[in-house]
């Protein structure tokens, strides 16, 4: 991507106590891009995420929003960030409302007029005035992205922002915040431990394992081209397709193809000419659990620390 | 930082804590003043005594105490003052301020003092602390405002706080005093230093409280601190009551060593030089407001230096 990206961490280490929590991670974020934060519990997101919002302070590394290092200033880098971390935890002795203009107060230029329009856009109008102890967990979450949206930042970072929300709302809230990556180039963070909600959701993900960054995919590049084919006799099956050119592997009744949609009707025909009896021929996806499952080394439980 | 306090103040008026506070101070006013009524209708029904015995009384025990060793300059010239103000008023026929008069009462006001202090040290201790065990802590600090500022607003609704605290004590006794009481005979006279002068009970009144908020200042200041360090209102609310009772009681204890003078109990109650009562001698008002600044200065320190690089892992 040739634009300038909107986050950069560059080399940041954490260290408490003598145990090293975050080892040289660097990331780069970019506008209207929505990347996934992936690691098995204990492996440092929630402290890389409280690092890049000011809340913690990095042993080494630096991390820069738009041009402006958090770490030196933090007013100038932090007013183009929305942040929920973990459940949104508002002041629940006063009404949605109330915690909205006392957001709304910390920033330049929130008029009262943008708390109506964040409080339609996430459908809240009628019970805003209510008490925040009044609501459901759903709601809390809305209002806590109402309250991350507030002063239109440039950058949207979340910690297990679906955490209790119900399949229909997390739906909602993916849509929604697809709308907003899309329309307003806004570059959003999302730690999850839930898979296949980061797979629905994401652009690209970035895998954490004990403080390290172990990979970066783009969704769409984790779901390659894959045919399952099962036929017999097996022997022969081998044969053909190894004969063919195609790299495979055993998997189940038959063989797995790595191959272009393309190929698979040469492919059909190579094992109808060899006598081979063909019973299932379909795309085959594998899970992004199974290949987190695959990276972390089968998502044994990190060393553990605290989050 | 104007729209910071504008922050904390609605913040905590949303608390009925905060309600309940200011209505219990109220109350406790109010019954006060109702049983000193009836103790004082039960009690005094055969004393004799007119005012100008009092008066007497009043020359004779000052020149007693003046004829004690060791007096420091604050207490000689307070107890000469007490005899010109009696000899004024035996003199020019001014009687005292009864005790059963709203007057009196509003001059009396500086003792409930402590009541204040005990609500404020609550609401001090709480501003902080609550933030870290509500989980907002962490959606406060994530916003374009300095974390030096933040705690700046919190600490100066505290002491917005415990100012309406004071004021709602003293607009209370003065109705309470009215009601109770009305307004009685006498008038107030005070020693300026060199003449007996008649002074105003309100600005009296006003002046004794004001000295007296020295130490409900420096006690929140305190638990304001213990807040802001130990993230738990509980201990610090705690904490900071058990000093406020014992503190005193530990400068009895330390009265004759050196490190007494440097203790802050010694000096959080600056009424001491206008009523007499001083709790040692040898101390004046300009080194105990000294005393107190360092106090204060050590107890912003170490609330600053906490709340500014902590790492908020709640």
């Amino acid at each position: 991507m040739a634009e300038q990206a909107i986050v950069q961490i560059k080399n940041l280490s954490k260290t408490i106590g003598n145990k090293k929590i975050i080892k040289n991670l660097s990331l780069e974020l970019h506008k209207g891009e929505i990347t996934g934060f992936l690691g098995p519990n204990g492996a440092g997101k929630t402290t890389t995420i409280r690092m890049m919002v000011g809340l913690m302070r990095p042993t080494e590394g630096e991390v820069w929003i738009d041009g402006q290092s958090v770490q030196a200033n933090f007013e100038g880098s932090i007013r183009k960030v929305g942040v929920i971390v973990e459940n949104p935890e508002m002041y629940k002795y006063m009404s949605g409302y109330k915690n909205l203009l006392h957001f709304s107060r910390m920033h330049k230029d929130v008029s009262k007029g943008r708390i109506d329009e964040v409080v339609k856009q996430v459908g809240m109008q009628n019970r805003i005035n209510e008490k925040v102890s009044s609501y459901s967990l759903g709601m809390r979450q809305r209002l806590g992205l109402a309250q991350a949206l507030l002063h239109d930042p440039k950058f949207l970072i979340l910690d297990e922002p679906t955490n209790g929300l119900d399949p229909a709302g997390i739906r909602e809230f993916r849509i929604y915040l697809q709308k907003i990556a899309r329309e307003s180039g806004v570059a959003i963070f999302v730690s999850s431990h839930l898979l296949s909600e980061i797979e629905l959701l994401c652009d690209r993900i970035a895998i954490i394992q004990n403080g390290e960054l172990i990979d970066i995919k783009n969704v769409n590049e984790l779901q390659q081209s894959r045919y399952y084919i099962q036929a017999e006799p097996l022997e022969l099956v081998g044969e053909v397709l190894t004969g063919a050119g195609f790299p495979t592997a055993l998997h189940d009744k038959g063989y797995l193809i790595d191959s272009g949609a393309e190929h698979i009707p040469g492919a059909i025909n190579l094992l109808v000419g060899a006598g081979a009896r063909i019973f299932t021929v379909q795309p085959y996806r594998e899970t992004l659990e199974a290949q987190f499952l695959e990276m972390t080394g089968g998502g044994e439980i990190a060393q553990a620390h605290t989050e | 930082m104007l729209k910071l306090i504008q922050n904390e103040w609605m913040k905590l008026w949303s608390r009925k804590i905060t309600w309940i506070m200011v209505i219990l101070l109220v109350f406790v006013v109010f019954a006060g003043l109702g049983i000193t009524k009836w103790m004082n209708s039960t009690a005094n029904e055969d004393v004799t005594e007119s005012w100008q015995d009092i008066a007497q009384a009043e020359i004779a025990n000052s020149t007693i105490m003046l004829a004690e060793p060791d007096l420091s300059e604050t207490q000689i010239d307070y107890y000469e003052g007490q005899i010109a103000i009696a000899e004024h008023r035996l003199e020019n026929d001014i009687p005292a301020l009864e005790y059963a008069s709203m007057q009196q009462q509003m001059l009396d006001t500086h003792m409930m003092m402590s009541l204040v202090t005990l609500l404020a040290v609550i609401a001090a201790a709480g501003i902080v602390a609550a933030e870290f065990s509500q989980g907002t802590i962490k959606m406060l600090l994530t916003r374009p405002v300095k974390r030096w500022k933040i705690l700046t607003s919190k600490y100066i609704t505290v002491l917005l706080f415990a100012v309406l605290l004071s004021v709602v004590l003293l607009i209370s006794t003065a109705v309470a005093g009215l009601l109770f009481f009305g307004i009685g005979d006498g008038a107030l006279l005070i020693w300026n230093g060199s003449e007996v002068v008649e002074a105003s009970f309100w600005l009296e009144a006003l002046k004794l409280a004001a000295l007296k908020f020295s130490s409900v200042w420096m006690i929140s200041t305190f638990a304001f601190m213990l807040g802001t360090v130990f993230r738990s209102s509980s201990l610090a609310i705690g904490l900071s009551i058990f000093l406020m009772f014992t503190g005193i009681q530990a400068v009895f204890l330390l009265q004759n060593y050196e490190i007494v003078k440097y203790y802050l109990f010694t000096h959080t109650d600056l009424t001491q030089f206008y009523t007499g009562n001083m709790l040692i001698p040898g101390i004046t008002m300009t080194m105990s407001v000294l005393v107190l600044i360092v106090y204060f200065l050590v107890f912003m320190a170490i609330s600053y230096w906490t709340f500014g690089r902590r790492d908020i892992t709640a």
